[in-house]
């Protein structure tokens, strides 16, 4: 699965739990997902929970505490998804 | 990642230090809740009994998940649930409490309350390190025997009612770490409480009811911490609802 492609869908996955209305339009790689954002600590883990049913990966609670940003997201969907 | 020596000399000197001067400390909120704010309790010789029976075991620790509606809810329930004899001659009854950073954190007598009153500041919505270490601060003082209160909805309810929506995960996760861990819910209000509120009002009538929930799951990793969390709230839910019933009927 392309990066681009990857990025698109954790975008999507995770735009049901933003609060700050309007931060999706400038969203990028460096996106912070809980303080840029606005989503809600607990949320995290739907989220994580969310890119497990979708990829079809499985995300280890350790690895989960690395996601801080989009890209943080992006590159641990797609390495999961190499593996 | 473990707490670092320095980190459990820290904990360590809080927990002496709280153990001495949380008598005093007892002493002054107790005498606000009683002459300043005046609040009521009913049944409070019953609830510290019960109290008392719980902590009696002592091999199996014990998290406090209460609902949460006003910034002294903590203060409120330590002062119900044992005395300050009861809390003097067993400290570790005294329960560990985790409030929001910048709610407590920017006076300094807040912070001096806070340290002899067994407070661990969080950050909420921190960074993965910053829980880690909370979760490892909580295993540390329960491997000592302590009793840690946490608030399982996360934050203050907004519309005065138990938030079955957007709850955190926290206790489930944290309960992974401690085995054989009970939890003890407790669900507080005074009486005329409304919504959102930062304290009770002035003479208000304090309802406590607690009762103790061993939650399980089959499930591993964040799907049990979410589902252990859920058993929680639930829980909790259900004694918000015996409360309005049993209000509704004129009992309260």
């Amino acid at each position: 699965m392309e990066t681009q492609a990857i990025y698109e869908k954790v975008v999507s996955l995770i735009s049901p739990y933003v609060k700050k209305e309007g931060a999706l339009q400038s969203v990028s790689h460096s996106t912070k997902i809980l303080e840029d954002l606005g989503v809600n600590s607990a949320r995290l883990v739907d989220i994580v929970l969310a890119f497990e049913d979708t990829f079809d990966i499985e995300v280890e609670d350790e690895a989960a505490d690395s996601i801080w940003t989009i890209g943080d997201a992006v590159k641990l969907v797609g390495s999961k998804l190499n593996q | 990642m473990a707490l670092n020596f320095r980190q459990k000399i820290d904990l360590e000197l809080q927990r002496s230090l709280a153990s001495k001067f949380s008598v005093i400390e007892y002493f002054w909120m107790m005498f606000a809740f009683r002459f300043i704010y005046r609040f009521k309790v009913a049944n409070v010789a019953e609830i510290r009994k019960r109290y008392r029976q719980i902590m009696n075991d002592k091999n199996r620790p014990v998290l406090i998940c209460s609902n949460h509606l006003t910034l002294i809810d903590s203060v409120i329930q330590a002062l119900v649930l044992n005395s300050n004899f009861g809390y003097l001659t067993r400290p570790k009854t005294f329960a560990w409490n985790f409030p929001e950073r910048k709610n407590y954190y920017h006076k300094f007598y807040w912070r001096v309350l806070c340290y002899f009153g067994k407070c661990i500041p969080v950050t909420r919505g921190g960074s993965p390190e910053q829980s880690r270490l909370a979760r490892d601060q909580m295993s540390y003082v329960v491997s000592k025997g302590d009793v840690l209160a946490i608030f399982p909805e996360g934050h203050r309810s907004r519309s005065g009612r138990v938030d079955t929506q957007e709850y955190s995960y926290a206790p489930g996760q944290f309960l992974q770490q401690i085995p054989g861990a009970r939890v003890l819910c407790v669900y507080l209000r005074g009486k005329n409480h409304g919504g959102f509120a930062d304290f009770p009002k002035k003479g208000e009538e304090i309802y406590l009811e607690m009762q103790v929930i061993e939650p399980s799951s089959e499930l591993s990793g964040m799907r049990k911490a979410r589902d252990l969390s859920s058993q929680i709230i639930g829980k909790l839910k259900e004694m918000e609802e015996e409360y309005f019933n049993h209000a509704a009927v004129g009992g309260q």
